[in-house]
C-alpha cells in the first residue's frame, strides 16, 4: 500500500507539472469528491478499471477503487455509493444492469469494444479421446469419457458459480446431452480444477469466459453449439429441439460500461471520459496474461500501459 | 445432595422407557425413509408451497423502504446510517494512515503528505521494544521474528492494512462488547433482549448480513469493519457478563461501604477487578476479527485477505499460502501480545530500582530510534521500502508440490474420493433428502422434550418449523447432511487424537500447533489446493470442513480426559487397573460430557464453514446466502442465514442439554 | 440506651418470592410455619438491638444463623424486609441516596472476611481507595493512606500488590483501608475467619490495640466464641435468625437465657470471662487477707496469686471490701464445677 501511495503521489505531481506547463491539456475537475470505480475479481476487469481510474487521475479527478461484488455493485450504484463499473458483460450481468436502470440511478454508457465469450470449453488433448469435437453432437457419443463417479454414466460438465446463470441445465435438457451440470462455487475453484486436470491430461469440460488468461494459457477450443440467436432463448420452436428454449450456444455480446446517473452532472468531464473509453479483447487478454502468467502486478502493468499509450488515454479526457 | 437423592428414583423409573425410545425412533425413521413414493400424504414429505411464508420478500421490501423512504423528519434513516459510518471511519482512517498509507490530507493531485506510514524497520524496533516491556525477551523475540517474516516475504503492505482494520475493529468490538455486557449485568431486560441476538450473531453466516451492511453503511472498508465487529463482538459480551458477575460480592459491598456512586463502582472496581478475565474476551475478539479477514476483503477491506483471494484466483497457490500464513502470523502476534498484556496487568512491577531504570532507558532509546528512523524515512522515502532484492518467496515450490502430488498420486486420490462418495456421501445425502420434513420436526420436538423438557422441545420444534415455512427445507437438509457427515468424520478423527494426546505432553504440543494453524490459516488457502486434488464437489467441501472443525473435538476430548480428578486415577490404579483400563473405564467415561461439548463446538464450526465451502460449489444454505449476496437480494440472504442460525441453535441446545443431563447423572455438577 | 449510635428495631430479612406480603405496618406478621409453607427463608427475624457509642459489640453465631445477613442490614448493604435500622436516630431505609453515600463515605468503615482487596491496586492504592472515591486530591489521600499503613504495621510495603502479601498482611490492608476515612462506626465481618489460628490471635490483639488507640464503635461478626470473648464489651448470640441473648460474656456464661446459649458457653474459658465479683463469697467476718482484688478483674489475672496463697483475698469495689475469694473458689472455676455464685 505504501508504494501505491507514493505512486499516487508521483502521479499527482506529474499531473500538477503538466497542468503547469501545458495548461489546457487537462481541465480542472468539477468536483474534488472521489469517483468510486469498482473492482471485481478477475484480472481483465482490474486492468480495465485501473486504466480508467489512472486516466481520470491524470485529468485531475480523485479516484477511489472499491472492491465490490460484480452483481451486488448495482445496488451501490443506484444510491450513488459507487460510480463507475467498467465491465458489465452482456452475457452475465445485462439483466441485473437493465433491472437497475429500470429502477433508476444507473446509466449504460455504451460498449467497451470488448466482446464477451462465455461457453463450454475443452482442452485440446480431449480431441483424441472424443474425435468428433468441437462439434456439440460429439458430446452425445463420448459422455462417458467425461464421467465421474458422481455423474456416471453421464458426463460431467463443470459450470460456473450458480450466480453466473447461463441456463446450462436447460441447455443440457434441450439438446438432450447425457451430461450433468456441476457448479463451481467461484471461478478460482473452476480454474483450479482446469489446471489440475490439464496437468494430468485428465478429461474436463467446463465453462470458460473470455477475455481471460485461461484460453491463452491452456490450449483448447469452444464447443460449437448451434449459434445463438435471440429467438433461441425466447421461442421454443426455434432450433433442433422444437419444444425447448436454450438449444443453442450462449450469446456472445459486448461488454458495457455503466455509471451512476448523477455522474453526468457532478463530473461531466469524467463522464465523457468513461464514455469515450474503448479497448479490445486481444489487447486486454495480453495485459491479463502479463499479470496471471508472468506474475507482474496489476499496478505495474497498468503503469506500463499508461506510459506507452499516452495518445490513447489523452484522447479520452479531451 | 438432597436433589440427587430425590431425583434418583425418577431417573431409574424412566430409564427403560428412554432405552426403548431412541431405537424406536430410529426404526420409524428408517421405515419412513424407505417408504415408496406416495405412501405418505404429499404434504408430509414435501412442504407445500402454499404454506410458505414469504419472509424473504417482506425483508427485502422493508429494507428498500428503510433506505429509500423512511425518515425521521429532519433527516432520513439513510442519513443516520451514513453518519454512523462516517464516524466509524475516522479511527479506521487514522489507523490506516499511521500504519499503511501515510499521514496527510487531500487526495489525488492535492494530496499533502506530512509523514509516510510507519516504515517497516521503525515498526519492527517499536514492536520488539513494546513486546519486551510487556512480555520480556521471549515475547520480544517472537514479535521480532513475526514482523520480520512479514517484511521478508513481501507481506508488509497488506499486513499493515489488515492490522489497522483488525486493531480498530477489535478495539471497537471490545469496548462495545464491554458496554453491552455491563448493560446486561445491570438490567435484566437488556440481557433478555441481547441474548437471542448474540445467539444469532454467533451462528449466522457472515455472508448473510454483509449485504444489509453494504446497503445501510455504504460500500467500502467501513461496512466490512462493521460486519467484522458484529461477528467478533458476541464473545466479548458473554465474557463481560460472566466476568463482572464473578467479581466477589465483597468487592461490590466494599463499593457500597466506601460510598461509591454507580459509575465509580463500575469503572473503579468491577471492571479493573475483572480485567484478567475480560482480556480473554478481548483476545477472542481479535482472533475472530482475523477470521473474517478474507470475507471482509470481498467487500472492500483490502489487505492480506485481498492478497489471498487474488493470488488464489490466479491459482498462485504459493503466494496465497504466504499471504495466508501472514494472517496466521498476525494472529499469533496479536494473541501472544494480548495474553502477555493480560498477565502483566496482574503482575507486580520491577522492584529492583536499578534494573527498572536500565530497562526504562533502553525502551526509551528504542522508541526514540524508531521515531528518528521514521522521520528519516519521511525525508528519504526510498529507504522506507523493504528492498525487493532481499525478499524471499517459497511460492513456486508450493505450486510445484501441489502439481507433483496431483500428477503422482492421482490414482490414489481418486480412489479415496470415489470410495468416500459412494459409501459415505451419496447414501447420507439420499437419506437426508428422503426424510419427511414433518417427521424431522417431530424428532426435534421429541429430542428436546426428552433432554430438556417441554419448553425446549416446543421451542426447538418451532425453529425447525420456521425453516420449513421459508421453503428452504431441501436446501436446509443438504446443509444438515454435509455438516452431519463432516461432524461425524471430525469426531472419528478428533476424539481419538484428543484422548491419545491428553496424557502425552509432547504429542499434545505437536497436535496443538497443527490445530492452531488450521484454525488461524484462512481456509480459502487450503480450499483451492484441495479442489485441485479432489475436484469441485461435496468431498472437497467435506475435507475443508473437517480440517477446520476438528480442532474443538480434539481440544475438548484432551481437556476432558486430562481433567479427570487425580484421586480417581489413583483409586483405579490401586484397584489394579491397567493403563488401558484406566483410559477406557475411568478417563473416557468421565470425560464424556466434556467430549460432547467439544462435538457441539465442532458442529458450530462446521456450520460456520458452510459459506466458505459455497465457494467450491456446495448447494446448501451457504450457497444460498452467497448467491443472495451476489444477486443483491437482502431478504433471501437473511432468511437463508437465519435458517443456518436455527439449525445451529437446535444442535447447540440439544447437545448442551444432553451434556448437562449426562453431567448431572454422573454427579459432576451441571 | 442513651447514646446509641446504631439501633435495630424489629428487623427482619426474608428471602423468597414477594416476602413483603408478610409485613404489616413495618413489622413481620407471620410465624415460622407460615413462612416455610410459602417457601420463604427467614434469614433474620425480629431483631432489636442498640449499640452504644464507643462499645465493641460482637454478633456471634454459627454459619446459617443469620449474623452475616444481620450485619448487612445494619450497614444498609441489604434492605430489610421489615423493621428499621437507626443510625444516629435516623432510619437508613428512608434516607435519600446521597445522604446514605455521605454517611458511608465519612462515618462507616468495613472489613471483609475475604479482604475484598482490589487486585489491580497496590497497598497504597487500596488504602487510599475510599478517599479516591470521595474525590480527595492525590497528595492528601496518599499521605493519609501512608499514615494508616504505618498504623497497621505495613510501613514500607505500600507499593506491593495484594497477591504479594500473606493473608494476615492482606487483612491488615483491609483494616487500614476501613480506617482511612476515620469512621465512627467500624464493621468487621468475620475479619479473621480466613486466617490461620496463630495469625488470628495476633490480629485480634491488633484490633484491641487499635481500639485502645482510636476508640471507635465496633460491630464485630464472628463464629468463634473465644474471639468474641477476647474482644467484646457485649455479645449478641444468634440462632436461626433470632437474637438468643445479648449481654457481656460474663452474663452469658452465668445466666444463659436458653439451652442453646448454655451449650455454647459451657466450654468457654471461664477464667478469662468471669470476674472476681461473680465468684466471690460473702465476707465471713473480719479475716486475714493475703491481698486485695478489684471486683471487675478477670479470674485469669489473679488466679495464680490466689492459688499460691493459703489465705483468701479480699474483693474490693470503690475501696470497700465486698467479698472474698479463696483457693477453693479458684479450683471450682477452673475445673468448671457449678457452685452457687453471686449475681
Amino acid at each position: 500500500m505504501l508504494h501505491q501511495l507514493t505512486r499516487a503521489m508521483t502521479a499527482g505531481l506529474v499531473a500538477l507539472a503538466m497542468a503547469g506547463t501545458t495548461g489546457a491539456a487537462t481541465a480542472a475537475p468539477e468536483s474534488k469528491d472521489p469517483i468510486k470505480v469498482t473492482l471485481h475479481d478477475w484480472t481483465g476487469q482490474l486492468i480495465t478499471a485501473r486504466i480508467m481510474g489512472e486516466t481520470l487521475k491524470k485529468a485531475g479527478y480523485n479516484v477511489d477503487y472499491v472492491q465490490a461484488d460484480y452483481l451486488a455493485q448495482f445496488a451501490g450504484m443506484r444510491t450513488g455509493d459507487l460510480h463507475v463499473a467498467m465491465e458489465v458483460w452482456a452475457t452475465t450481468a445485462k439483466e441485473a444492469m437493465d433491472e437497475a436502470i429500470a429502477a433508476g440511478g444507473v446509466e449504460n454508457v455504451g460498449e467497451t469494444g470488448m466482446q464477451a465469450i462465455e461457453d463450454w470449453w475443452f482442452p485440446e488433448y480431449m480431441k483424441e479421446k472424443c474425435p468428433g469435437l468441437p462439434d456439440w453432437k460429439a458430446l452425445k457419443e463420448c459422455a462417458e469419457v467425461f464421467s465421474t463417479p458422481e455423474t456416471a454414466p453421464k458426463g460431467r460438465y463443470l459450470g460456473g458459480p450458480v450466480t453466473w446463470g447461463g441456463y446450462d441445465e436447460e441447455r443440457v435438457a434441450a439438446l438432450d446431452l447425457p451430461f450433468e451440470v456441476v457448479h463451481a462455487g467461484t471461478d478460482a475453484a473452476m480454474f483450479a480444477e482446469l489446471q489440475s486436470a490439464y496437468d494430468r491430461k485428465a478429461p474436463i469440460l467446463l465453462w470458460i469466459y473470455a477475455p481471460h488468461w485461461a484460453p491463452i494459457k491452456f490450449k483448447g477450443e469452444w464447443i460449437k453449439f448451434p449459434p445463438y440467436e435471440k429467438a433461441c432463448y425466447e421461442d421454443p420452436a426455434w432450433g433442433v429441439n422444437k419444444d425447448a428454449k436454450y438449444d443453442c450456444a450462449k450469446p456472445r455480446g459486448p461488454i458495457y460500461k455503466a455509471v451512476w446517473q448523477g455522474m453526468k452532472d457532478k463530473w461531466p468531464g469524467a463522464y465523457k471520459a468513461v464514455k469515450a473509453y474503448t479497448f479490445d479483447n486481444k489487447e486486454i487478454g495480453e495485459l491479463a496474461a502479463k499479470v496471471d502468467l508472468e506474475g507482474q502486478k496489476v499496478e505495474a502493468v497498468v503503469d506500463d500501459w499508461m506510459a506507452k499509450n499516452e495518445d490513447r488515454w489523452k484522447k479520452w479526457i479531451q | 445432595m438432597t436433589d440427587a437423592a430425590l431425583s434418583a428414583p425418577a431417573v431409574r423409573r424412566s430409564f427403560p422407557l428412554g432405552r426403548l425410545l431412541w431405537p424406536a425412533l430410529l426404526v420409524v425413521t428408517i421405515v419412513l425413509v424407505n417408504l415408496p413414493n406416495g405412501a405418505l400424504p404429499a404434504w408430509m414429505t414435501k412442504y407445500p408451497a402454499a404454506w410458505q411464508i414469504p419472509t424473504a420478500a417482506w425483508i427485502s421490501t422493508f429494507m428498500r423502504w428503510l433506505m429509500e423512504v423512511a425518515s425521521f423528519g429532519l433527516f432520513t434513516v439513510r442519513d443516520l446510517f451514513r453518519a454512523v459510518a462516517w464516524v466509524l471511519d475516522l479511527p479506521l482512517a487514522a489507523a490506516k494512515a499511521v500504519l499503511a498509507e501515510g499521514i496527510g490530507w487531500g487526495r489525488g493531485a492535492d494530496a499533502v503528505t506530512i509523514a509516510p506510514a510507519i516504515p517497516w524497520f521503525s515498526a519492527l524496533i517499536a514492536g520488539v521494544a513494546a513486546a519486551y516491556k510487556v512480555g520480556g525477551a521471549r515475547l520480544a523475540a517472537l514479535i521480532g521474528a513475526g514482523l520480520l517474516y512479514l517484511a521478508v516475504f513481501g507481506q508488509w503492505a497488506g499486513a499493515m492494512v489488515t492490522l489497522s482494520s483488525v486493531l480498530v475493529s477489535s478495539a471497537l468490538g471490545a469496548v462495545g462488547g464491554l458496554l453491552i455486557g455491563l448493560a446486561c449485568v445491570r438490567w435484566r431486560w437488556a440481557e433478555r433482549a441481547v441474548s437471542p441476538m448474540l445467539d444469532l450473531a454467533q451462528t449466522m453466516p457472515v455472508f448473510a448480513y454483509l449485504l444489509p451492511m453494504l446497503i445501510l453503511f455504504g460500500f467500502g472498508p467501513v461496512s466490512a469493519m462493521i460486519a467484522t465487529i458484529v461477528y467478533a463482538m458476541p464473545p466479548m459480551v458473554r465474557v463481560t457478563i460472566i466476568a463482572i458477575r464473578a467479581v466477589p460480592d465483597e468487592i461490590r459491598e466494599l463499593g457500597a461501604m466506601t460510598g461509591c456512586t454507580r459509575r465509580q463502582l463500575t469503572w473503579k472496581m468491577l471492571v479493573p477487578s475483572a480485567l484478567p478475565a475480560l482480556m480473554v474476551g478481548v483476545n477472542q475478539v481479535i482472533m475472530l476479527s482475523l477470521n473474517v479477514v478474507i470475507i471482509a476483503s470481498m467487500i472492500g477491506a483490502g489487505g492480506l485477505g485481498f492478497d489471498v483471494l487474488s493470488a488464489l484466483r490466479a491459482l498462485k497457490i504459493g503466494e496465497g499460502l504466504e499471504a495466508g500464513l501472514a494472517i496466521t502470523v498476525l494472529a499469533i502476534l496479536l494473541d501472544r501480545f494480548a495474553q502477555a498484556l493480560a498477565v502483566k496487568t496482574g503482575r507486580p512491577p520491577e522492584r529492583d530500582e536499578q534494573t527498572a531504570r536500565r530497562k526504562r532507558s533502553a525502551l526509551q532509546a528504542a522508541f526514540m530510534l524508531a521515531g528518528a528512523l521514521w522521520i528519516l524515512a519521511a525525508i528519504v522515502p526510498d529507504i522506507a521500502r523493504y528492498p525487493d532484492a532481499l525478499k524471499l518467496s517459497t511460492a513456486p515450490y508450493w505450486s510445484d508440490l501441489v502439481r507433483w502430488i496431483n500428477v503422482t498420486f492421482n490414482a490414489t486420490l481418486d480412489a479415496i474420493r470415489t470410495f468416500a462418495f459412494l459409501n459415505l456421501l451419496a447414501p447420507a445425502k439420499r437419506f437426508a433428502l428422503a426424510l419427511p420434513w414433518a417427521w424431522v420436526v417431530a424428532l426435534v420436538v421429541i429430542a428436546g422434550l426428552r433432554l430438556g423438557g417441554w419448553r425446549l422441545g416446543l421451542g426447538l420444534g418451532a425453529l425447525a418449523l420456521a425453516i420449513a415455512t421459508t421453503g428452504l427445507w431441501q436446501v436446509a437438509m443438504l446443509t444438515v447432511y454435509l455438516c452431519g457427515v463432516a461432524v461425524v468424520v471430525a469426531c472419528l478423527i478428533g476424539v481419538p487424537v484428543g484422548v491419545a494426546a491428553a496424557t502425552r505432553p509432547r504429542l499434545w504440543r505437536a497436535v496443538e500447533t497443527v490445530i492452531d494453524l488450521l484454525q488461524t490459516l484462512p481456509s480459502f488457502v487450503y480450499l483451492i489446493p484441495i479442489v485441485m486434488l479432489f475436484r469441485v464437489g461435496d468431498f472437497t467441501a467435506l475435507i475443508a470442513i473437517v480440517l477446520y472443525a476438528v480442532a474443538p473435538a480434539i481440544r475438548y476430548a484432551a481437556h476432558g480426559v486430562a481433567r479427570v480428578p487425580p484421586t480417581l486415577i489413583e483409586a483405579a490404579t490401586m484397584t489394579g487397573c491397567t493403563r488401558r483400563q484406566i483410559l477406557t473405564r475411568v478417563r473416557v467415561p468421565l470425560a464424556l460430557p466434556e467430549i460432547l461439548l467439544g462435538i457441539n463446538q465442532t458442529i458450530m464450526l462446521a456450520l460456520s464453514m458452510l459459506v466458505i465451502t459455497a465457494l467450491v460449489g456446495t448447494r446448501d444454505l451457504g450457497q444460498e446466502t452467497y448467491s443472495a449476496l451476489a444477486k443483491a437480494d437482502v431478504g433471501k440472504g437473511l432468511v437463508a442465514g437465519l435458517c443456518v442460525a436455527f439449525i445451529a441453535i437446535i444442535a447447540d441446545r440439544l447437545v448442551s442439554a444432553a451434556a448437562a443431563k449426562m453431567k448431572r447423572r454422573r454427579g459432576l455438577g451441571a | 440506651m442513651p447514646d446509641s449510635i446504631l439501633a435495630a428495631r424489629g428487623v427482619a430479612k426474608l428471602f423468597g418470592a414477594r416476602p413483603e406480603r408478610f409485613v404489616t405496618d413495618g413489622r413481620l406478621s407471620a410465624d415460622a410455619a407460615a413462612l416455610s409453607a410459602a417457601g420463604i427463608v427467614p434469614a433474620v427475624i425480629d431483631v432489636d438491638l442498640d449499640i452504644a457509642r464507643g462499645e465493641t459489640f460482637v454478633i456471634m453465631g454459627l454459619s446459617g444463623s443469620g449474623k452475616s445477613t444481620l450485619v448487612r442490614c445494619l450497614s444498609g448493604l441489604t434492605p430489610t424486609t421489615a423493621g428499621e435500622i437507626l443510625f444516629e436516630g435516623r432510619d437508613l431505609a428512608k434516607m435519600p441516596e446521597h445522604e446514605l453515600i455521605r454517611i458511608r463515605r465519612h462515618q462507616m468503615g468495613m472489613v471483609f472476611q475475604n479482604f475484598a482487596l482490589l487486585p489491580h491496586l497496590t497497598v497504597l492504592g487500596n488504602v487510599a481507595f475510599p478517599l479516591d472515591v470521595q474525590g480527595r486530591p492525590r497528595a492528601e489521600r496518599e499521605a493519609r493512606a501512608l499514615e494508616m499503613i504505618k498504623l497497621v504495621g505495613l510501613g514500607g510495603r505500600e507499593d506491593r500488590f495484594p497477591r504479594e502479601l500473606s493473608g494476615g498482611q492482606q487483612q491488615r490492608v483491609g483494616i487500614a483501608r476501613s480506617l482511612a476515612v476515620g469512621p465512627d462506626l467500624w464493621f468487621l465481618d468475620e475479619p479473621f475467619s480466613a486466617l490461620d489460628p496463630l495469625i488470628r490471635r495476633e490480629m485480634q490483639d491488633e484490633v484491641l490495640r487499635l481500639q485502645g488507640l482510636l476508640k471507635k464503635t465496633i460491630v464485630f461478626i464472628t463464629h468463634d466464641f473465644d474471639e468474641a470473648v477476647r474482644i467484646a464489651d457485649r455479645i449478641a448470640i444468634m440462632k436461626d435468625g433470632r437474637v438468643a441473648q445479648i449481654g457481656s460474656a460474663e452474663e452469658l456464661v452465668l445466666n444463659p437465657a436458653t439451652d442453646y446459649v448454655r451449650a455454647f458457653t459451657r466450654d468457654a474459658p471461664r477464667a478469662k470471662i468471669l470476674t472476681a465479683r461473680s465468684v466471690m463469697a460473702p465476707v465471713a467476718g473480719a479475716s486475714d487477707f493475703a491481698g486485695r482484688i478489684d471486683a471487675g478483674s478477670r479470674i485469669a489475672s489473679f488466679a495464680h496469686d490466689v492459688e499460691s496463697s493459703e489465705k483468701p483475698f479480699a474483693v474490693v469495689e470503690r475501696g470497700e471490701v465486698i467479698g472474698v475469694v479463696d483457693r477453693l473458689a479458684m479450683i471450682d472455676v477452673l475445673v468448671g464445677r457449678e457452685r452457687k455464685v453471686a449475681a
